[in-house]
């Protein structure tokens, strides 16, 4: 089985109009039949919430991959993910933890959140921490889903940088990745139209194009159209928000 | 090779759906007086008046079914999200095939429903607006007691207006509980800003709940 992968992210009106870069980020490397990704999304209210979601979605992947390269923690038969999955984050967390006192500056300056997965075509899971959305469309049509968590009020959420993130770290584990399989990790930007409303799973009328596109292009071609949806002008209209989705295809 | 992805849906999911079906009279008598023309302009203020409307423009989904011709009834394109509404040219000639129109429109309101449904898109209690000028050429009867069990059932809001003096009243009002209303004059583009303010109500009201439209008198002819 092959991962084929395209990535984009648009900045939202807010930051447009204010000048503002784009806060989501993303990372991804696949190894073989093992994909790992991330999607970060920085805090609005944080100083540098664009360099944090940048160093957690590269930090996070490129230790995962790692771990993976030194076969501790061993996609296809991995019986649990949580208690890894919490120490590489740990390390991440540190590592920010010296480059933020370096510059004066504290963990939750660069706060942001977390959403990713580790696939291999036995099992995998999807982790996360905060808004946004991962999801895991089967080919027969069936989904896992990881859904946001935000706190008593919609805007408000959950960070990796918080004091607290071990307790809003959750892990959705799946087995099974056949051909025809898609992932997907977005930020909150775009969930509300890749979403359907009972947010069960992807909106089907907005993926389901995507895909049969993506499945014939080339990583840059793909890329570049996906871009394209993201940047749309009806978009601006559904959310001022930054969008951010990368969609894995098992093929 | 194309970057363009073609007919992808975007759409705000965090929105209900307020669909609206326009069965149009397009009988040769819509020549008369200048209706059809009014009721093409009456179209385009209903489109823009949408599009103004930021909640109207997301929630609002619209289909337009023409009758007249050889008794043909005509899909005026496919169902649109009202921001991308644009109001088709009708022209006026034939009979006045409006029972096979009105089949059609509830053929068309449940299968938008399933769709939507299978796509977890929600949705309002949908609403069919009914305008003619005259006599039915064709056998309404059936979809007309049709159209009164969806109301009962909740399934559909039914609004038929009669056009000008030949319109009959009586085949109306026997597609809605409510009864039929008549258009004062020729009064098409105040008619179609009430039905944009309606559809705005629509989209704002919360589920289950009724929903207060706005009084009728800037368009309809009042009993004297």
């Amino acid at each position: 089985m092959k991962w084929k992968v395209f990535f984009a992210s648009a900045t939202g009106k807010y930051h447009l109009t204010s000048n503002i870069p784009c806060q989501d980020a993303g990372h991804f490397v696949v190894m073989g039949d093992v994909l790992i990704g991330a999607v970060c999304d920085g805090a609005g209210s944080a100083s540098q919430g664009q360099a944090g979601a940048d160093f957690f979605a590269r930090t996070v992947t490129e230790l995962i991959a790692e771990s993976v390269k030194a076969k501790e923690l061993v996609p296809g038969a991995q019986p649990e993910y949580r208690e890894q999955l919490r120490a590489l984050i740990e390390r991440a967390r540190a590592r920010l933890g010296e480059i933020a006192a370096s510059q004066e500056l504290e963990l939750r300056d660069f706060s942001c959140t977390l959403v990713g997965c580790i696939s291999s075509p036995e099992e995998g899971c999807l982790f996360h921490i905060g808004d946004g959305f991962a999801v895991y469309l089967r080919d027969t049509g069936e989904s896992v889903v990881s859904q946001p968590e935000n706190g008593e009020y919609a805007d408000q959420t959950y960070f990796v940088t918080d004091k607290d993130w071990q307790e809003h770290l959750r892990v959705t584990q799946f087995r099974e990745v056949n051909r025809g399989g898609l992932i997907g990790l977005m930020s909150d930007g775009a969930s509300p139209f890749a979403i359907n409303r009972m947010r069960t799973g992807f909106y089907r009328p907005f993926i389901d194009p995507v895909a049969t596109f993506l499945s014939s292009a080339t990583e840059q071609n793909g890329n570049q159209a996906l871009q394209k949806v993201l940047e749309d002008e009806k978009t601006h209209a559904i959310t001022t928000d930054d969008k951010t989705l990368l969609l894995a295809l098992a093929s | 090779m194309s970057t363009v992805i073609p007919d992808v849906a975007l759409i705000d999911n965090s929105d209900e759906r307020a669909p609206l079906v326009l069965v149009l009279d397009c009988s040769g008598s819509m020549q008369e007086d200048n209706k059809i023309t009014l009721l093409n302009e009456g179209l385009k203020t209903l489109a823009s008046e949408l599009k103004n409307d930021p909640i109207a423009a997301r929630c609002g989904r619209v289909l337009v079914i023409s009758f007249g011709g050889d008794s043909n009834v005509e899909m005026m394109g496919d169902w649109t999200d009202a921001m991308d509404f644009t109001p088709p040219a009708l022209v006026a000639g034939g009979l006045t095939p409006l029972g096979a129109a009105m089949r059609c429109a509830l053929d068309e309101i449940e299968s938008q429903k399933s769709q939507m449904r299978a796509a977890g898109v929600s949705y309002k209690r949908p609403i069919i607006m009914l305008l003619s000028d005259g006599e039915p050429t064709d056998e309404w009867r059936q979809v007309a007691t049709e159209c009164m069990s969806a109301e009962t059932a909740h399934k559909v809001n039914v609004m038929p207006i009669g056009i000008g003096n030949q319109a009959n009243k009586d085949v109306l009002a026997a597609f809605s509980n409510k009864g039929a209303l008549n258009l004062s004059g020729l009064k098409f583009k105040e008619l179609f800003i009430w039905l944009s303010r309606s559809i705005q109500a629509v989209s704002r009201a919360t589920t289950g709940g009724t929903v207060q439209l706005n009084p009728v008198d800037s368009w309809a002819q009042m009993q004297t």
